[in-house]
């Protein structure tokens, strides 16, 4: 094929990947607004449409993501615009799948749909879809399996906070004798908030193997295991406050609210890994040095 | 003498609690945020002239090295402790109760059956055992407790021991590591020495044996990547407008579409005149040799250029001031093999791009190519010669060692803990009224448990079962 005809084909099959994005973020952004109304009337209809909506998104999502995979003959995830829709479908696929263990309950969904269009919109308006050559660095068998299973578990975190966020929007509800709220009643919530535990003990151990597999990388690469760089130190950050929550969770006294303030600052901390490494310095206004221009 | 008794013990109990680990961690966080907020690495008077803030405090806490002040490591050696008393207090108490007797158990559930008291001992004893592979692990009083799966208390204390070993790889790192950079052109070879400027490590010896071996660079070869442009817009609302179909994308190869797609140095080791190891290492696959290893970190480029009859150098990728030209910017230098779009190969006659900076206005001067030239106004600019040198780090780290072994067993264990099954049953026989009813307490750990469906099992297997 002669150059011209690559890049025409390149160009095009780039516009059509785009565009199918842009649907996936709507979709996601309208099954939010439809959840919202869920919230609002409390009809448990408006809920399941809103769920159903997700999951027709995941699957225009997984098919945008057949389509990237070809583009770039590589896993989509070597830049933030492909890692920001990696996020949002990981997210929504694995809450999809924990929620059919929660039949009527769609509170944590609203907060799933919500940062999962937030993240599409975020990379569709603020990045760029071109799809790069592989630079030597990230040629490492250590790379894939390393963003692989550290989306995972940032995915599986999304959705534990979501529940622990539904757990304590509605406990006080509950503990004022209220019958049934969003679907929980006083007998299946503490077990709804067991599964915010199990997703924590299932990304967990992800989240090791991201900064492992990370180090052994940076080993391979350049011969340091870890330099603190900011990205780093926010990964050993969220790896501490979960491991922080899973030891509160073992002392009966902190197993309410402490471990519930720590489930949702694991979330936090995850999502400065992912976006905020320099935010809090820009926002002090420390300069950089340009030694760690993340 | 009682006074430190009760003062070891004290320390004991606090270096034994799970609620000091949740604090100590939580203290190392901070240490961690700050770490995130200052340039670590940086230079206290290169940071004051960025405009740096919190000066005062920078200084006197250190904060653009925190990792390395005793504010930072004396908590991290907290932590190590903690875990490590954790792990022998908890050996102890695990083995302790392997041969404990049992304490009282709650039932769960309770199951009526249709057969004596002597006949449900044994068929209930039979189906754990033989069908449902439990193995049995106190019996002779009150209640019979079996278990099933690998031991998760085992299985935490074996990655917290992880744990603590891997602290003993980072101690070991911190005191014995030796780095260095070495840049070398093809051609050139160098001694490795222990004493290299670089070197960290608190406990490296000032006089520290060499290694006693050189480092030869053969070759050093580069690849490009032919990699179009995208023309993308910048502002919102153009990409609102690609999503509505008012506006198609298109790529485009430019003056310089490259793409470096890899680097590779061709290095050989000798000692007393003889070769005892060669390789071509590249990013991601470095060499190593006795405990030594050397990685490709990155390349420089020098250029040699006649400006009329004077020459001249410069750095590839960056500024130079010359008189009658004024402020050029060179690009990186393009040699070595290209990889074309459509798939065929290219041998790249060597050349940069120039551009001319001035009064705030860039100009695009194009390619300066090998024994080629260009016109700079009333000047001949020529490129006549270049040169490369690869540089590489190295690394001595006998802590790396340790750390693999160590992570590995965290993560593998910390895996069959979390994802796994184990379950332990406690069941008695009762005859009351002459009905016969089995009590089970059953609890379990790991997200691979269900003790629902054992009771399910084990209620199926059971002859007689009356609700
Ligand atoms: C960086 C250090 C640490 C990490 C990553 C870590 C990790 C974990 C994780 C993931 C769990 C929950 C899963 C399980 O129950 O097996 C856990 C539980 C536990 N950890 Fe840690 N831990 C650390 C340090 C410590 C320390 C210092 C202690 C000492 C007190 C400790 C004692 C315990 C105990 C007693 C449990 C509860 C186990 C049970 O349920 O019986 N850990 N730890």
């Amino acid at each position: 094929m002669s150059q011209e005809l690559i890049l025409s084909r390149d160009a095009y099959l780039l516009t059509v990947e785009v565009r199918l994005f842009w649907l996936v973020a709507l979709v996601y952004a309208f099954s939010a607004l439809v959840l919202l109304f869920h919230i609002l009337t409390r009809r448990v209809g408006i809920g399941r449409a809103a769920q159903g909506m997700m999951w027709a998104g995941m699957i225009l999502h997984l098919g945008w993501i057949a389509l990237r995979i070809f583009e770039g003959g590589r896993a989509p995830f070597q830049t933030l615009y492909e890692s920001l829709s990696w996020f949002a479908c990981t997210a929504v696929l694995t809450y999809l799948v924990v929620s059919r263990k929660w039949r009527d309950i769609y509170l944590p969904a609203t907060f799933v749909a919500a940062l999962s269009s937030g993240a599409c919109f975020y990379a569709l308006l603020s990045r760029s879809p071109a799809v790069p050559p592989l630079s030597p660095p990230l040629q490492s068998y250590w790379f894939e399996w390393h963003v692989v299973l550290a989306f995972f578990s940032y995915a599986v975190f999304v959705v534990s906070s979501s529940i622990e966020v539904t757990y304590l929007i509605v406990k006080p509800f509950l503990n004022r004798g209220a019958d049934e709220v969003f679907g929980l009643t006083r007998s299946n919530i503490r077990e709804f908030r067991g599964t915010a535990f199990n997703l924590v003990l299932f990304g967990f151990p992800l989240l090791t193997f991201a900064i492992f597999s990370g180090a052994a990388w940076a080993n391979e690469a350049w011969g340091r295991y870890w330099s603190w760089d900011p990205k780093e130190t926010w990964s050993l950050i969220t790896w501490s406050v979960f491991t922080m929550y899973l030891h509160a969770m073992s002392i009966p006294k902190w197993r309410g609210n402490v471990a519930s303030a720590l489930n949702i600052l694991g979330f936090v901390c995850m999502m400065m890994t992912f976006l905020g490494v320099n935010w809090l310095a820009k926002l002090l206004g420390i300069p950089s040095l340009h030694l760690y221009a993340v | 003498m009682a006074g430190s008794n009760r003062f070891l013990s004290l320390l004991y109990r606090k270096l034994s609690s799970l609620r000091t680990s949740v604090y100590v961690l939580g203290v190392l966080c901070i240490f961690y945020v700050i770490g995130t907020i200052f340039p670590q690495g940086g230079d206290i008077n290169e940071y004051e002239k960025a405009g740096g803030r919190f000066l005062e405090a920078v200084r006197l806490f250190n904060l653009l090295d925190v990792f390395n002040t005793p504010w930072f490591l004396v908590p991290a050696f907290v932590l190590f402790l903690n875990v490590s008393v954790c792990t022998y207090d908890r050996f102890l108490r695990i083995r302790a109760r392997r041969g404990a007797a049992p304490a009282a158990y709650s039932p769960d559930c309770t199951v009526h059956l249709a057969l004596t008291r002597a006949e449900a001992e044994e068929e209930v004893s039979r189906i754990l055992t033989r069908k449902m592979r439990f193995k049995v692990l106190r019996t002779g009083t009150d209640w019979t407790v079996m278990e099933k799966g690998l031991s998760y208390r085992w299985l935490t204390w074996l990655y917290h021991a992880g744990i603590a070993i891997s602290f003993v790889g980072f101690f070991i790192s911190g005191l014995f590591v030796r780095e260095g950079i070495i840049t070398l052109r093809p051609g050139e070879e160098v001694e490795i020495v222990s004493t290299m400027p670089e070197n960290r490590g608190w406990l490296v010896p000032s006089d520290h044996s060499p290694p006693g071996f050189k480092l030869v660079l053969d070759e050093f070869i580069t690849e490009y990547t032919e990699s179009p442009r995208l023309d993308y817009p910048k502002d919102k609302r153009s990409r609102v407008a690609i999503a509505l179909g008012w506006k198609d994308l298109s790529y485009r190869l430019d003056e310089d579409s490259f793409f470096p797609k890899d680097w590779f140095s061709r290095l050989r080791v000798v000692r007393d005149g003889s070769t005892l190891y060669e390789k071509k290492i590249e990013v991601n696959d470095p060499l190593r040799f006795e405990g030594y290893t050397f990685y490709q970190l990155a390349y420089e480029q020098r250029l040699k250029l006649r400006v009329g009859e004077r020459l001249v150098e410069a750095e590839a990728g960056k500024k130079v001031d010359i008189p009658s030209i004024g402020t050029l910017r060179f690009g990186p230098l393009r040699t070595g093999t290209l990889f074309r779009l459509d798939g065929t190969t290219d041998k790249i006659t060597p050349f940069v791009t120039v551009k001319r900076l001035s009064g705030g206005k860039t100009e695009e001067l194009g390619r300066l190519v090998l024994n080629g030239h260009i016109r700079v106004g009333k000047s001949k600019l020529s490129l006549v010669d270049f040169e490369e040198s690869s540089v590489l780090s190295y690394r001595y780290d006998p802590g790396v060692p340790i750390l693999w072994v160590a992570g590995s067993i965290v993560f593998a264990v910390m895996t069959l803990r979390c994802f796994g099954r184990w379950y332990e049953l406690a069941y008695r026989v009762e005859e009351r009224d002459g009905t016969t009813s089995l009590l089970i307490s059953i609890r379990s750990k790991g997200l691979g448990a269900d003790p629902a469906r054992v009771i399910r099992r084990l209620s199926h297997h059971l002859p007689g079962v009356r609700s």
